[in-house]
């Protein structure tokens, strides 16, 4: 007699919902425009959203323990998903120009969606590393989607580095179950506090591994060499998706295995100290120098990896916290300023920072927002990415990397003049034809934009309606499950 | 109360936008008024208590709000001077719109400066001041502008970073449940730790004091601005520095302000004589005065710095009074450049045919450069009156650049109101309509309280004496 396995469904569920919006776009594509397709999947979005809040405070788990709708996932969730909502708006407008509007683009979106959410709400390495190729596979996919030799060229370099990276976390994986002997995250944190000298060794050169494969995901310097490129380019709406849904779901990871997991093992916080002052030399002082400004904002994200990451280096509960406002803060201005870009470049090559000169007096709405994100990217109160900024340099600096948070803060006076220099051209006036696409203000990526901007700046006033949430200890000090 | 003046500015400003064009004049008018007419309130009804609401609880934020003693002056000067401002802006920049719906979001942040009383909230309206600013020379400014602010933006934020580890340091370190600045001197921070945590703090005031070696963004943001002097003044209102100081800084890390106050003392007297120094060979009215409001914030350090009380009151009397006149200097100056095109120290002969306007900008500098019986006065010489009895040598030093100040002063004023008017040029017309309001009001001030100083010195006095006697007096 064949029976049935007893799995619970409902810790699955926001996953399945993604996964069927998938599906759907598989399917349906053969029949139905791509618009319709985009909306279907708007809408599993909102479900999905809808069946994480019905799941707060359950601590549901399925396979046990494998997979946990915990609190901490159910945040970056829903960050993940306003990301990946964000990214449907502005495509809804812009695909077409870029070239890649057919249901191929909506299916792979979803399907990596549906793996940066597995990640989130993974319970061990092996459903991690599952979520992770799916998210990797179909980011590739992605980025390679649209029929130029740049995209070929970002794609082909974004899947051989990714590849890499994924061969060396996996690696990383199986030291760590040679040091731990599990792979379940409880198991790895229960090992990590009772470890014979032996393993010792295995697990350091596990969890740095494992710090590497990471890298080249967020894009930790020297890991991150790919991310101009690909970012740039890719389509803007692409760029849009990987330099925030596929960046909060690797932090996820992150937070999981080393907050988590990992939290108490020995080695990879004084080599992740050393990645992060990297990273914050490197990225700030790139995006100094670059004229165009989507690729600005390629290595601004670079930049913002190293001041997410510092939120890794606090203790969970103060770092978890702080990554987690951090996280939807970092998603909501990015996504903003790049469907900005995405609407008013004339090619997907973006625009230059000189092409922005007097856009305020074209564009305003336009203008004033992609200001308010610059500000925020840039750290100025009143908006968010002030007391995101804040929150990660305290959680480092109350940790004891002082001299961290002081290089930190000195890498942001660097990013304050990047930022600073487009955002001021903007309001500049200017006699000159303007060298925007001319129909760029459409109502989808102008709804994408306000949720940015309003977000942001909400945020910033009232921190407290999101870091109340976050903020609760006992969401980040289960990581590891119980 | 104190919200409606924190905020009503801010108000105004988003309601600008939505006003019909022809409108905006009067309205912002009516806010800038309305706020000078609430801090009045105030002062009469004795200053505000402070109030303190939780704003981040999880983070231990506050919204903490007080406006007593220094800080209502300050405010009180800060909204007299906005309306200035606004007046001046209303008539003279064409289109005011913007730059009027920037003056008001700038006059929120400065007296949200002046008012809070936590520490994080402090940053914020620090930051928040700073925005509109950078617009302003970014809407407004001349050609050379981009590096101007990108100077002026990353000095700011150099300093202001460093503030904010600082910040943190000092309520983790003291173990303070808030960053209230009430908690924060009952969880004091002591030993190395307080030193370095006041190095970060310092950093960021230096930067806005400015202080010798961070004043390069001064010269070259007032130079780029627009001419008319508009965000000038609001520039010299951003002069926060000195305040901060007094405020947080002597509070909060008493031993080791203690320990700096000879370096910092002869940073300070450097300072002045310096900008002095510089001044004397500027032709641009608007960099000479930018110098010679450097010198004259060496002053307020000098007199901060010393932590003695007859020299921290001048100090603080000096930082308000300093904003009346050199404000409306530099309004004075935005007049000269209308009428003869040309910012030049050298033009000649002005005094001829506007005679109005060489009298008052005459009186100005002359309260600028503490003539008695105006304001500058009582400011500076109870700063070198105190200083002399800390460090007499290093007083003796910043003495020497009050001199300076009356030969710069003299000197430019000299070639340009006196002197023979070029043949050919155009005829020049005196001052006239509102513009007699926009100097006659801050000189009226000047005198005023050149002349009776009690009520400034009423509000300042208490004030001073409470912080400094965490020091156990001076």
């Amino acid at each position: 007699m064949l029976q049935v396995p007893e799995v619970a469904l409902a810790p699955m569920l926001p996953i399945l919902i993604v996964l069927a919006g998938a599906l759907a776009s598989t399917v349906l594509g053969f029949s139905l425009p791509r618009r319709a397709l985009t909306i279907i999947n708007l809408v599993m979005l909102v479900l999905s959203g809808v069946s994480m809040v019905t799941l707060w405070n359950s601590g549901a788990r399925a396979f046990g323990g494998s997979l946990q709708a915990d609190n901490a996932a159910l945040l970056l969730g829903l960050t993940i998903l306003i990301g990946s909502a964000m990214t449907l708006l502005v495509s809804l407008d812009t695909a077409y120009r870029a070239r890649v509007s057919f249901p191929e683009f909506d299916a792979m979106l979803m399907y990596s969606v549906t793996g940066t959410l597995i990640i989130a709400f993974s319970g061990d390495l092996i459903t991690m590393l599952i979520g992770l190729e799916i998210m990797s596979l179909s980011s590739y996919v992605l980025a390679t989607l649209q029929d130029s030799r740049r995209a070929e060229e970002s794609g082909l370099k974004y899947f051989l580095l990714g590849a890499v990276g994924s061969a060396i976390l996996i690696y990383g994986i199986a030291l760590v179950y040679g040091g731990a002997g599990s792979l379940n995250y409880a198991a790895i944190a229960a090992q990590t506090a009772t470890l014979t000298p032996g393993n010792v060794g295995i697990l350091v050169g596990g969890a740095l591994l494992l710090l590497a494969g990471f890298g080249f995901k967020v894009a930790l310097a020297p890991f991150h060499q790919w991310t101009p490129d690909v970012y740039t380019g890719a389509p803007t709406s692409v760029s849009l998706f990987l330099s925030t849904v596929v960046k909060v779901a690797a932090f996820a990871g992150m937070l999981r295995v080393f907050s988590g997991a990992l939290a108490a093992a020995p080695g990879w916080a004084s080599t992740l100290q050393v990645l992060i002052a990297v990273t914050l030399v490197v990225g700030n002082a790139a995006a100094l120098f670059q004229p165009n400004f989507k690729r600005m904002l390629a290595y601004s994200a670079v930049a913002h990896t190293g001041f997410l990451a510092l939120g890794l280096l606090g203790t969970p509960e103060v770092g978890g916290a702080a990554l987690g406002y951090y996280l939807l803060i970092y998603t909501l201005m990015t996504a903003a300023a790049l469907a900005v870009v995405a609407a008013l470049q004339r090619s997907e090559e973006g625009m230059t920072i000189n092409d922005l000169r007097g856009l305020y007096y074209r564009h305003p709405a336009y203008a004033v927002a992609l200001a308010v994100c610059l500000a925020s990217l840039a750290g100025l109160p009143p908006f968010a990415g002030f007391f995101g900024k804040y929150l990660v340099f305290q959680a480092a600096f109350q940790n004891g990397y002082v001299w961290l948070s002081v290089l930190a803060a000195l890498a942001s006076v660097a990013a304050l003049v990047y930022y600073l220099r487009p955002a001021m051209l903007m309001f500049m006036p200017d006699r000159t034809p303007a060298r925007e696409y001319p129909h760029g203000e459409r109502t989808p990526t102008t709804l994408t934009v306000a949720l940015g901007v309003v977000g942001v700046t909400v945020l910033g006033i009232l921190p407290n309606l999101w870091y109340g949430w976050v903020a609760n200890p006992g969401v980040w000090g289960a990581l590891a499950g119980r | 109360m104190i919200h409606l003046m924190i905020f009503l500015p801010l108000l105004g400003s988003l309601l600008l936008f939505a006003v019909p064009p022809r409108w905006r004049e009067e309205v912002a008018g009516f806010f800038a008024a309305l706020t000078l007419g609430i801090g009045l309130l105030i002062w009469r009804g004795g200053g505000s208590e402070l109030f303190s609401v939780g704003w981040v609880p999880a983070l231990g934020i506050t919204y903490s709000v007080a406006l007593d003693g220094v800080s209502l002056a300050l405010a009180l000067v800060t909204a007299f001077m906005s309306l200035v401002a606004v007046l001046y802006a209303a008539r003279r920049v064409s289109n005011p719109g913007t730059m009027l719906s920037l003056v008001l979001a700038m006059e929120t942040g400065l007296i949200g400066i002046f008012a809070a009383r936590d520490l994080v909230l402090f940053y914020v309206f620090f930051e928040d001041a700073l925005l509109p600013a950078l617009l302003m020379l970014a809407i407004y400014g001349k050609p050379n502008r981009m590096r101007a602010l990108v100077k002026f933006a990353a000095y700011t934020l150099f300093g202001s970073l460093l503030m904010l580890l600082s910040i943190i340091g000092v309520k983790y370190y003291g173990g303070s449940p808030t960053f209230a600045l009430a908690d924060l001197v009952r969880n004091p921070v002591t030993g190395t730790a307080q030193t370095w945590l006041y190095l970060g703090f310092l950093a960021a005031m230096a930067v806005k004091l400015p202080l010798w070696p961070m004043h390069a963004w001064l010269p070259d943001f007032h130079e780029q601005n627009h001419d008319s002097g508009v965000p000038d003044v609001m520039g010299t209102l951003y002069k926060v520095g000195g305040y901060g100081i007094f405020r947080f800084g002597v509070t909060l890390f008493p031993d080791a302000s203690e320990a700096l106050r000879p370096v910092l003392m002869g940073l300070a007297a450097f300072t002045a004589l310096y900008a002095a120094w510089i001044a004397f060979r500027q032709t641009d009215w608007k960099r000479l005065l930018a110098y010679a409001g450097l010198s004259h914030m060496g002053f307020v350090g000098l007199g901060v710095f010393s932590l003695n009380e007859t020299a921290t009151i001048g100090a603080m009397y000096l930082l308000a009074f300093q904003n009346v006149y050199t404000g409306a200097l530099f309004l004075s100056v935005g007049m000269l450049q209308e009428r003869i095109g040309s910012l030049h120290t050298r033009v000649g002969g002005v005094m001829t045919q506007a005679g109005a306007l060489g009298g008052l900008s005459m009186a100005l500098w002359f309260a600028s450069i503490a003539v008695p019986g105006l304001a500058g006065f009582i400011g500076e010489f109870s700063v070198l009156l105190g200083a002399y009895q800390v460090q007499p040598w290093i007083t003796a030093v910043a003495t020497l650049s009050a001199i300076a100040a009356a030969t710069y002063a003299l000197t430019a004023f000299q070639t340009t109101f006196w002197q023979g008017r070029p043949l050919g040029s155009v005829r020049v017309w005196d001052v006239r309509g509102t513009e007699w309001l926009v100097l006659g009001l801050p000189l009226a001030v000047a005198i005023f309280f050149g002349v009776y100083s009690a009520p400034a010195l009423n509000l300042i006095q208490p004030a001073v004496r409470g912080v400094l006697a965490t020091l156990g007096g001076q």
